[in-house]
């Protein structure tokens, strides 16, 4: 095996030999249980059916697994991946800081840029496979208790109300996963950015997860309604499009590209400051 | 092997290490003393490219940690103070993992390292249970697995007991005379230095104060217990020849250099005093490294 895939082999034996590392896992499989149970109350189906019904479209048809699963991606991902990329991403690099192990690599001829690196793409695809885990088991509980339909879709905050059939439903959910990931790349990306710094682990995902928040709250006052494309979270909504019926591919790469340009500018940051830190007892 | 060149630095605007320079040689074994936050470990730090010197750069084997850090740290091996682990790991995957950081793993080089350390038969438990001399072994196994020239051992016999720190010393010996190690190692274990060190620096308040071979010093005994019948005619005549007067109560007369014994003696008679005993005390490392700090 190549040495570089030898070290990224042992960043993951590192993150997911870490009990916190599957608290997002676990949580969220306790929230998809919670949300599909929840939703099969009885006053929740008619509320549900009643949204479907007034569209002019039969309520049953579209009650499905993959209704039940896009509901937990919209409104229980956003804030609680987010929570534990934070708390993931955060530690990454100011944990091994601050126990000192980062000391004990850097006895190693090897370069700092490499270490960080290594760290960064560990951190990418954790993120990655955090997003898939939670769209995945979603998608199992929600067809578990809802079984296969159409797909309604309703995100007031994005005016999307959509109905698919269980092919072109499931396109756009799979078509989702990837950019939902991507959007939450920048959660872990500013989680690094922090952990680099000379702070500790828990400052490092407190300040993550401020700016994020500072930037959701921003976003949400009504006078600002005029510049709220400037937002961190408006552009990190970019996935939510897919569901919309003619997708806005153009503006989808618009916000991504600003995302991933983002997510670079705060990864050469990280690196300048990891390069020129002093790592001391 | 090893040369310190001018490094300083500063840390919050607080001079941590005045301009130093040092060259250790090769096959010899150093010893850096000094008290807590004396500059030992900062020294250590730059000389690891842990920490960013503001002055001045450091050389292994003709090579700049600064500007080539890849190829001056080639041989070279090291443990802190107090070594940090994976705790949720064990021995052998901490050290494959700190090995692939360079190079592909070797598990028979390994498993020899383990042995020189003696921690075979613990080798596969997580490094949470381990005892704190384990935990300075598995450190030492890493600092040896890329077969060094040159290790830098930063308190390796704290918080070790008695039969540890004897392992510990034998080790570092053995390591020397087996493999031709050079050692540079920091302690506050002054008889372990004293036994294992060729040569000393010491460093007060980030200032080196002293940097030589302490022995040479201790052999050439420059203090004398005298046993005198008139102790204040005799001090007239030590005060006479600049030496200094150590302890009034039992006399002990430490002669500036250049000073021979038998003049003072005869300096001694010829004013009267009679002179029944003549001693040589040996400086053990501890009072060296005392008075020098005094000083």
């Amino acid at each position: 095996m190549n040495l570089f895939f030898i070290q990224l082999r042992g960043e993951f034996i590192k993150l997911f030999s870490r009990k916190r590392t599957y608290i997002g896992f676990g949580v969220f499989v306790l929230i998809e249980i919670a949300l599909v149970f929840l939703l099969n109350l009885e006053p929740v189906q008619r509320s549900l059916q009643k949204v479907i019904s007034r569209s002019g479209y039969v309520a049953e048809d579209y009650l499905s697994g993959l209704t039940l699963a896009l509901l937990v991606l919209v409104w229980s991902v956003f804030l609680l991946a987010s929570l534990y990329l934070a708390l993931v991403s955060g530690d990454l690099v100011s944990k091994e800081a601050e126990d000192g192990t980062l000391r004990m690599m850097l006895c190693r001829p090897v370069s700092r840029a490499r270490i960080l690196i290594i760290k960064a793409i560990a951190c990418v695809i954790y993120t990655a496979v955090l997003v898939v885990f939670i769209g995945v088991t979603a998608l199992v509980a929600g067809m578990l208790y809802g079984g296969t339909g159409g797909l309604f879709v309703f995100i007031p905050t994005e005016r999307i109300f959509a109905l698919y059939d269980f092919g072109t439903g499931l396109q756009r959910y799979a078509l989702a996963i990837p950019c939902l990931a991507l959007s939450l790349m920048t959660i872990s990306a500013l989680g690094f950015f922090f952990s680099c710094m000379n702070i500790k682990p828990a400052a490092a995902t407190i300040l993550t997860l401020s700016v994020f928040l500072m930037d959701m709250i921003l976003k949400n006052i009504p006078y600002f309604e005029d510049i709220r494309g400037w937002f961190l979270t408006t552009k990190m909504n970019a996935w939510l499009a897919v569901f919309e019926y003619q997708v806005p591919w153009e503006s989808m790469l618009a916000d991504y590209t600003w995302l991933m340009a983002i997510n670079a500018s705060l990864f050469v940051v990280s690196w300048l400051v990891f390069e020129q830190r002093d790592f001391k007892s | 092997m090893l040369k310190i060149d001018h490094i300083s630095k500063k840390f919050s605007g607080r001079q941590a290490l005045f301009p130093l320079s040092l060259e250790v040689n090769s096959g010899e074994i150093f010893g850096m003393l000094g008290h807590n936050g004396a500059g030992k470990s900062t020294t250590f730090g730059i000389s690891l490219g842990h920490v960013r010197p503001d002055t001045g750069e450091v050389l292994i084997g003709g090579f700049s940690v600064q500007k080539n850090r890849d190829r001056a740290l080639g041989r070279v091996g090291a443990i802190f103070e107090s070594p940090a682990f994976y705790n949720y790991l064990s021995g052998w995957r901490n050290l494959e993992m700190l090995v692939a950081l360079t190079s592909r793993p070797d598990p028979a080089r390994m498993r020899q390292v383990i042995e020189l350390v003696g921690l075979t038969k613990r080798i596969d438990d997580p490094v949470s249970v381990y005892s704190h001399g384990m935990r300075q072994r598995l450190a030492l196994a890493q600092a040896l697995l890329p077969d060094p020239e040159f290790i830098i051992l930063d308190e390796p016999s704290e918080g070790l007991d008695p039969e540890g720190i004897e392992e510990m010393r034998h080790l570092i010996l053995r390591l020397r005379e087996e493999h031709g190690l050079t050692v540079l190692l920091s302690s506050h274990l002054l008889s372990e230095v004293e036994q294992i060190c060729d040569r000393v620096a010491i460093l007060n308040q980030g200032q080196m104060i002293y940097c030589g071979a302490w022995k040479d010093e201790m052999d050439a005994a420059t203090r004398f217990r005298f046993d005198l019948d008139d102790w204040p005619r005799a001090q007239g005549v030590f005060s006479n020849a600049g030496c200094g007067v150590a302890d009034e109560s039992n006399p002990v007369v430490v002669f500036p250099v250049g000073v021979d014994i038998s003049d003072l003696i005869a300096a001694l008679v010829h004013s009267g005093v009679r002179v029944r005993r003549v001693e040589p005390i040996k400086w053990s490392l501890e009072e060296f490294y005392l008075t020098r700090m005094r000083s």
